[in-house]
This record gives C-alpha cells, sequence and structure tokens, in this order.
C-alpha cells in the first residue's frame, strides 16, 4: 500500500509556543485514518497545515507526492476537506454554493454536480438557501463540497459534531463506501472515542503536540493478554500459588488475571482440583476508551 | 481568474443589501429629476437677452478682484483669471450661458450621486475580505488549487467593477431620466474647459463621462483603502467606519493644513481630485498633475502591499 499523505518531521510554532512538535505520519490508500485526542492537543492545527491554511514552521507534508511547502496548489488539489464546522454562503442555495466550489477547480462539469448531489442525497432540498438548512444537511453539502473534485485524500475535522445518532451514522456509512468503492483515504478527528473505534482502521494518539502513539483499530483494543475475572469462593491456599504464578488481583468474590485464552482452561482445572468453588470466568472486554486514558495517563506520567 | 471574478460578483448580487443599493440609486435619479422638474415648471428660467452686458460687468468686477487681491493669493488670482478667460471667450464666440435643463445639464446634476456610488462601493470592499472571516467560509476558499494571491485579486478587481458599474447606473440612468423630463438640448451644446490658460471646447457627453471617472477618484482610493483594512483587520465595520470618516472630514482636514503647511501636498486627500488640473485651480501652489498622480500611485501601492502582504501570509483560524 502506497502512503497518499506523509507528515515528515512537522513543527508548528505561533508566538513562540510550540503547537505541535517533530510530528510524523502518513496515511495509506483507502484507509480511514483517526487523529484522537483531548481537545487542544493540536489535531485542528494538524489538519490546517495539511490543507494549507496554516503555515509550516518546519518540516513537510507530502501529499500524492506534491509538497505542501514548494508546490501548495499541486499538493491540495488531490484533498477535499471540511476545517471545523461546514460553513456555507448562506444566503445562496446549496446548488450555487456547489456551483462556487466548482468553479475553482478544473473540469467539474453540471453532471458531476448533480451526481455528488444525489450521493449526499440533497437532491429535494438543493435549491434552498443554505439559510434554512438543518445541521445535518450542511453536513451533507460540506461533504458534497469535498467529493466534487474526486480527491484523495478526503479530511474531515469533527465530522459528527453536532449530529444526532442518525446523521452520525449517515456520516460513517457514507465514509465506508467512498474508501471501499473509490480508493480515497480519510482522515478524520474526533476526541470521541466509540466513534472512532467505529469508523477508523488506524488511530493516531495526538497529545500536547507530539504523536503518542499509532495502533490499528483491533490490536488497539485487543491485547494477547486478556483480563479475566474469576468469581470464586474462599480461596485459601490456591491464593500463594494464584499471586506467584498468575499475578492475580485477590478481590472479595474472587480474582482478576491477565491470561492467554488458551491458559484458562488449565488455571480453572487447577482450582477445581484444589476444591474452590467457582462460579464464573469471565473477560473483561477492555474498551477502546479504557486504552486511551491508560496511553494519555503513561504519558502524563512521563512529561 | 475570470471564473473567480464570476464567483465574487455572484456572492454580491445574490445578496438583498446589493438590490437596496441599486434600488437607492435608481430613487435618487429619479428624486433629483423631480426636483429639478418642478423647479423648472414653477420659475422657468428666462432666456436673459442682455447676457452680454451682464458678463461684461462680470469681467470688470473679475479684474478689479484680481489686481487688489490677486497679487497675495495665487489660488484666487488662478480662480478669477479662469473666470475673465472663461467670460471673455464667450463675448468672443457669442455663447450665452446655458439657461435651459436638458438631458446633459441633469446628467451634470446627477453627479453628487457618486458619492452614494462611493459610500455603496466602501461598503462592498470592506466587506468582501472581512465577511469570508467573520462567516468562517474563507476556509472553503483557501483550501482550492488557487494562489491566495489571485484570490485577493479577484476581490479587488470585483470591487473595481463593482463601483465602475455604480458610476455607470447613474450616468445611464439619469440620462434616461433627463432625456424624459428635459428632453434633448435645443441648441448644439459644448463644455468651455479652462485648462494650461486656455479656453478650449469639448463634447458634452464625453466630457462628463471624464468628470466621473475623475470625480470618483478619491473614491477609488478610499475603497482600496477599505479593502486594504479589511483584509488585514478582517473586521468589516472597522473597515467601513474608518473610510467614511475620511471620506468625509480628509478633503475638509487636508484644506485646512495646505491653507498653513506645504507638505500638505503629500496628503492623499490633497491629490484625489484630478479635476482641478484640466478645469481649476489645485489646493497647493506648484502641485502638478504628474505630481498628485505620482501621490496616488504610491498610496495605492502602499495599501495594496498591506493587503497582499498580510492576507498571503495569514494563518487562518478563524
Amino acid at each position: 500500500m502506497s502512503a497518499v499523505l506523509t507528515l515528515e518531521n512537522v513543527s508548528k510554532t505561533i508566538k513562540g509556543k510550540k503547537i505541535i512538535n517533530d510530528l510524523s505520519l502518513s496515511v495509506n490508500e483507502g484507509e480511514i485514518f483517526g487523529l484522537l485526542g483531548p481537545n487542544g492537543a493540536g489535531k485542528t492545527t494538524t489538519i490546517r497545515m495539511i490543507v494549507g491554511l496554516m503555515g509550516i514552521t518546519k518540516g513537510d507534508i507530502i501529499v500524492s507526492g506534491k509538497s505542501v511547502n514548494k508546490d501548495f496548489e499541486g499538493a491540495v488539489q488531490h484533498i477535499g476537506a471540511i476545517v471545523e464546522n461546514p460553513e456555507m454562503y448562506k444566503h445562496l442555495t446549496g446548488y450555487q454554493n456547489l456551483r462556487q466550489y466548482a468553479r475553482m477547480h478544473k473540469g467539474i462539469t453540471k453532471q458531476k454536480i448533480n451526481e455528488v448531489i444525489k450521493l449526499v442525497q440533497l437532491s429535494e432540498r438543493i435549491d434552498e438557501k443554505v439559510r434554512t438548512y438543518s445541521l445535518g444537511m450542511r453536513q451533507r453539502l460540506g461533504l458534497a463540497q469535498c467529493l466534487l473534485h474526486d480527491p484523495k485524500l478526503l479530511i474531515l475535522d469533527e465530522p459528527t459534531n453536532g449530529l444526532d445518532p442518525a446523521g452520525i451514522r449517515e456520516i460513517r456509512d457514507h465514509l465506508r463506501m467512498l474508501t471501499k468503492e473509490k480508493q480515497m483515504s480519510v482522515i478524520v478527528s474526533s476526541h470521541l472515542l466509540s466513534e472512532m473505534e467505529m469508523m477508523c482502521d488506524r488511530i493516531a494518539i495526538i497529545q500536547q503536540g507530539s504523536l503518542t502513539d499509532v495502533q490499528q483499530v483491533r490490536g488497539f483494543v485487543n491485547d494477547d493478554l486478556l483480563d479475566y475475572f474469576i468469581e470464586t469462593g474462599s480461596l485459601n491456599d490456591a491464593m500463594d500459588w494464584l499471586q506467584t504464578d498468575w499475578n492475580a488481583v485477590i478481590t472479595a468474590q474472587g480474582f482478576t488475571i491477565k491470561a492467554k485464552k488458551e491458559d484458562i482452561p488449565t488455571l480453572l482445572k487447577r482450582l477445581i482440583d484444589s476444591d474452590i468453588a467457582v462460579y464464573s470466568a469471565n473477560q473483561i472486554v477492555k474498551t477502546l476508551e479504557d486504552r486511551f486514558l491508560e496511553v494519555t495517563a503513561q504519558k502524563g506520567e512521563i512529561e | 481568474m475570470g471564473k473567480l471574478i464570476i464567483n465574487e460578483w455572484i456572492k454580491i448580487f445574490r445578496k438583498i443589501s446589493t438590490s437596496a443599493m441599486i434600488g437607492m440609486l435608481l430613487l435618487s435619479v429619479i428624486g433629483i429629476g423631480a426636483l429639478f422638474k418642478y423647479q423648472e415648471e414653477t420659475n422657468p428660467m428666462q432666456d436673459n437677452p442682455n447676457w452680454e452686458q451682464d458678463i461684461e460687468a462680470q469681467i470688470t468686477s473679475d479684474q478689479e478682484n484680481l489686481t487688489s487681491i490677486g497679487g497675495n493669493n495665487t489660488q484666487l488670482k488662478m480662480h478669477y483669471e479662469r473666470q475673465i478667460a472663461l467670460n471673455q471667450y464667450r463675448l468672443q464666440h457669442d455663447i450665452a450661458p446655458e439657461s435651459e435643463q436638458h438631458i446633459w445639464s441633469f446628467v451634470g446634476d446627477a453627479q453628487p450621486l457618486i458619492s452614494l456610488a462611493g459610500l455603496f462601493t466602501i461598503i462592498v470592499a470592506a466587506g468582501i475580505v472581512a465577511s469570508e472571516f467573520s462567516s468562517g467560509t474563507i476556509k472553503l476558499l483557501l483550501i482550492r488549487p488557487i494562489n491566495r494571491m489571485k484570490i485577493l485579486l479577484s476581490k479587488y478587481l470585483t470591487v473595481l467593477l463593482f463601483g465602475v458599474s455604480m458610476l455607470a447606473i447613474i450616468y445611464l440612468f439619469s440620462s434616461i431620466v433627463g432625456l424624459i423630463l428635459f428632453g434633448l438640448p435645443s441648441s448644439d451644446v459644448s463644455h468651455l474647459a479652462y485648462s494650461n490658460g486656455e479656453v478650449v471646447e469639448r463634447n458634452v457627453a464625453i466630457n462628463l463621462v471624464g468628470e466621473y471617472f475623475l470625480s470618483s477618484i478619491d473614491l477609488l482610493m478610499i475603497a482600496t483603502m477599505a479593502f486594504m483594512i479589511s483584509s488585514v483587520f478582517r473586521n468589516s465595520s472597522f473597515a467601513v467606519g474608518i473610510s467614511l470618516f475620511l471620506l468625509f472630514m480628509g478633503g475638509t482636514a487636508t484644506m485646512l493644513l495646505a491653507s498653513r503647511f506645504e507638505w500638505a501636498k503629500y496628503i492623499l486627500f490633497a491629490n484625489t481630485d484630478l479635476s482641478v488640473y484640466f478645469d481649476g485651480v489645485p489646493p497647493i501652489d506648484g502641485m502638478t498633475l504628474s505630481f498628485s498622480i505620482f501621490m496616488l500611485l504610491v498610496y495605492f501601492f502602499i495599501f495594496h502591499l498591506f493587503a497582499f502582504g498580510v492576507f498571503a501570509k495569514r494563518d487562518v483560524a478563524a
């Protein structure tokens, strides 16, 4: 897989304050890439640098082989983006807004505009003023605006901000469809973990302007070692070998351990052989949120 | 570039305020026409059979003034010299001062409305960059594969185009209204101009086009300044406020300074009225047309240096 976007040691300093510190990452073709981080971590600044709204203090950003520093027009023509809210000209209709953006790219036909309108399901209301649109409709019009010129890279900053669950689902389905059918790459930023978990293939965690971690979403959640809670009666002597061999944490109703799935039957057999009452054995599912807090907490301690 | 200007044009003309501006211009032309028509009806101007004697009397009085005052005050001297030359030309060529209202005199009378057109142009210039920032649409505008300079230039050209359209509306609509209310002149008329110590006759319609453009130079400069403030400070009310203040106060303040200090000739507003070099007297002795044009170009260049310099480098965080 080739990289559509590469950030090379990017730094951004505003008024002597380092907002982004030596950030490097790359986004592959056809993947949905998440930028995750608490508010003020530098997600939006990073996105603004990619699309050229902000200058890059140090380093470079390469989009489809073109440097944003040296060939801004060449680089940005492969990008479609919504930065923060999709702000449109409210006194124009949806269609007139799209015409505005179509005139700024080469070779966008009326057919193409209509095709995109159909894709985001705005056909019925497209000739009404944007002033009358709901937030969800503006979000969809914003998406239509990004798709007009068939970009290779779609950048959506907080795409689900202020949307209801149906709207969020809609955006998610659109993104899945675009990456599958058009081989587009997508970058989404968010501070909402559950949402990123459902949407993204890979997630980068940004904290205080630095990259903390990049992980596959599945791997991000699942380690080899899983957490289990075993509900038992009184442990008696078994307490000793559980703590030494398995590093178990003993509680009143039983204990928790970290173990591979295959080891659980062996463990249970040994417990039963020791005449200990075993009531249940459950895997503790670690959510992305737990992992996220774990990772960010570690980072916080280091600094 | 053409497409960018079309975009800006559409954005301006889809606004209700723009229709209101044009409506006000049209109404004002009709209003002035009605006023003049009413005046003409209530006390119709008579051809003065004794105009030659009157003008001769005027010349004698002007010459007296010229010898008594003109020696100390170069401006008044030029004023009287001009009056005398024009009047003598009338006597020699038997051209009576105009007394009837007709289409061209009305187009001339509509000239004060250029200030209104200027006001509207300043409002548009002040908003064209600032409003994109305040609405947040600047972000979607600047992530296109188009150089920022080109985007700003297209906005400036749109402002100029808007100003010229406003002038054209006044000129064309006042000629229509003038034609309907007052009709064509009964005899051939031409404009008498005093330039470089000589009196010349000019075609009225063309002379008026020239006058319209000359009297909008200060508006062009102030609109350019409003555009600069709009681009640098991203605040349209600030841009409108400062520009209107200077539009109304700048000229007066400069004239006050010009009577005392010679350096006042470097002030923008001392140079904006170029018509004095074609048909009148300059505010400060020794100022020439080329000096004024040079000063205007310097100001023009400085305004754009700020506007483009800041716009191209700015980190957009709106």
